[in-house]
């Protein structure tokens, strides 16, 4: 049969945003593809040159619309590099589960998107319900309900409020029960295994030298973490090992991709849970915002020459800033700001792993990536 | 009761150094731990200054003899105002990750849990950046590692889009950010390209564009 060219996108269901897939197909066989991004990009790389490092924090949020928090903290981690600020522990500790509630929000965005591409519509709602108790926690922190500008150069814009500690505990572990419903709806779905099972294999080698990193790398069996492999924040005084799923002969399917994500929510909930009983001063303390006890005091100019970046275990892969000092308004403003996106890397491997599936495999293996326009196409 | 399975600083620290002082013996490269303090826990990262000429031969020695497996990101710095000879930068972050295959046992795959507390010799997870600075000219040129990293591919890509800095032996070198149709040496994050002009701020003074001063006109946004 001959082949020929198609467009899937930029409006098609597969997308999870805005971009174009070109598929080259033989019949319903996938040959070749090639993804065309950029429909939204809105320049923030260059908006960021004019603005002073507290502004920036702004733009980050919006970089990703479901997981806002970690970008903001990617971002801060970096500037706190430029700068040589040292945080407080409890600012670190406050920081550490805002960034692990965003996770959990983040694959649950993820989970409840990824049922209805391979036609199990009420995973979707089941999934939005606990996302939204994740994201009142959250609100409740940051102030708003999905762009929380919550980190700052030095802390954190605000202490836990009063309750707090109270209110995540009881919706954590309704969480972790939750978990369990989840598992039941896809493990014991015969129509989401046979779509997931045996379909768009990755080996880890060729995902590190291809530039795929997080939970679709551990997805094929190796526990490497950035978490752990270069620590930051406070992870190091936690009990806890980032999870590992057991792949396929062939490499890490969806079905494995899909694992390793639940896998991690418990540990990421196990995590805030055990952050709440380790946090210096105790969670139910509460300082003003401002109080030394969560927010350092931090220069506001950086020197020209200067740089500063920092990996960062987003709820996608590594997310990563790098800083250039010495901009305009003498040091105020950053000279070139570089923003490493995961699935930017990602999505040109992924449209590689379709090749030799069918046509219809393609919304099942894009959507088990977890792609995200808004960060893509910066 | 052992907490937090992490990398120690101190093993961090000696594999930087030993890697540092390897790659100072090459030509034209000049390598050093820095250390940075940031947050809570310091990090030790190896730091590489390198000419353009040698970049290529420190790709491939840094692939096969120091295990680097993974490209992060590559950063086009436009120096309008600098030295010279840094009139633009490119910057690669790498990573050595350490991974490989899981092996096979019996028809099960065994997957690889190391604990990273006990990691050694070549699998200390390490951050290296290398910094290429080139001279003034109309056509920045560095040689590509699209070859040795798959994943410096579409960083490439995107560098050459925005920057405007051309990788000699990309293959497939096209727009992916920007639209296709982008008028030929027209690349945003050069530094003639301004925001802000005049003491007037485009974005929120003039959001349509109806005040565009007539001295405005031809300039490039």
């Amino acid at each position: 049969m001959a082949e020929m060219w198609i467009s899937m996108g930029p409006q098609h269901p597969m997308t999870h945003g805005l971009w174009t897939l070109k598929v080259k197909v033989d019949g319903e066989t996938v040959v070749d593809t090639e993804p065309d991004l950029g429909y939204i990009h809105r320049g923030v790389e260059k908006i960021c040159e004019s603005r002073d490092f507290t502004q920036i924090t702004t733009y980050c949020d919006r970089l990703c619309y479901a997981s806002a928090n970690t970008w903001s903290h990617s971002y801060i981690y970096a500037v706190e590099d430029l700068l040589e600020v040292e945080v407080p522990e409890r600012a670190e500790y406050i920081r550490l589960i805002a960034v692990e509630l965003q996770r959990i929000a983040s694959h649950l965005m993820w989970l409840g998107a990824y049922g209805p591409d391979i036609g199990n519509l009420s995973v979707m709602v089941w999934c939005l319900r606990e996302r939204e108790m994740m994201m009142d926690l959250l609100q409740e922190l940051g102030g708003s309900r999905m762009h929380y500008n919550f980190p700052r150069v030095g802390g954190v814009k605000r202490d836990l409020p009063h309750g707090f500690a109270q209110r995540t505990r009881a919706k954590v572990s309704l969480f972790l029960n939750r978990i369990q419903e989840y598992e039941a709806l896809f493990d014991e779905s015969t129509i989401f295994l046979i779509r997931t099972q045996g379909v768009g294999y990755s080996k880890p080698e060729e995902m590190v030298n291809h530039g795929v990193t997080g939970p679709n790398l551990r997805a094929g069996g190796v526990n490497y973490d950035i978490r752990t492999a270069h620590p930051y924040s406070v992870y190091s005084e936690l009990d806890w090992e980032p999870p590992v799923e057991r792949p396929s002969i062939k490499g890490a399917d969806c079905y494995d991709r899909y694992r390793i994500r639940v896998e991690e929510m418990r540990v990421s909930a196990m995590m805030v849970l055990e952050a709440l009983d380790k946090i210096p001063r105790g969670a139910d303390t509460y300082h003003e915002p401002g109080d030394p006890a969560i927010l350092a005091k931090a220069p506001s100019r950086s020197p020209e020459g200067a740089s500063g970046f920092h990996h960062f275990e987003d709820s996608r892969g590594e997310s990563m800033f790098y800083l250039a000092g010495g901009g305009e308004g003498r040091g105020k403003m950053p000279y070139r700001v570089s923003i490493r996106s995961p699935m930017f890397i990602t999505i040109p491997y992924a449209s590689k792993c379709m090749v030799g599936y069918k046509v219809a495999d393609i919304p099942a293996i894009m959507g088990s990536f977890d792609p995200c326009i808004g960060e893509t196409d910066r | 009761m052992e907490l937090g399975k992490v990398v120690p600083t101190s093993n961090q620290k000696s594999a930087a150094e030993t890697m540092a002082s390897a790659l100072s013996s090459m030509d034209g490269v000049e390598a050093v731990v820095s250390e940075r303090k940031n947050g809570t826990s310091p990090r030790n990262i190896v730091s590489v200054d390198c000419s353009s000429e040698n970049w290529r031969h420190l790709a491939v020695c840094m692939k096969v003899e120091h295990g680097i497996d993974y490209c992060s990101m590559i950063t086009g710095i436009h120096w309008p105002e600098g030295s010279p000879d840094k009139n633009w930068e490119v910057i690669y972050h790498f990573m050595r990750m350490g991974v490989t295959d899981p092996p096979v046992v019996d028809g099960m795959v065994q997957p690889i849990v190391k604990d990273p507390s006990k990691l050694e010799g070549k699998d200390i997870p390490l951050e290296v950046e290398v910094r290429i600075a080139l001279p003034e000219t109309r056509e920045p040129t560095v040689a590509s590692v699209q070859d040795i990293w798959v994943g410096a591919d579409w960083n490439e890509k995107e560098t050459w889009d925005l920057v405007g800095i051309d990788f000699e032996g990309h293959e497939g070198m096209r727009r992916v950010l920007q639209p296709h149709e982008t008028p030929v040496g027209f690349h945003p994050l050069q530094k003639q390209h301004k925001l802000r002009y005049h003491d007037f701020e485009e974005m929120y003074d003039d959001v349509q564009g109806f005040l565009r001063k007539p001295s405005d006109t031809g300039k490039i946004k």
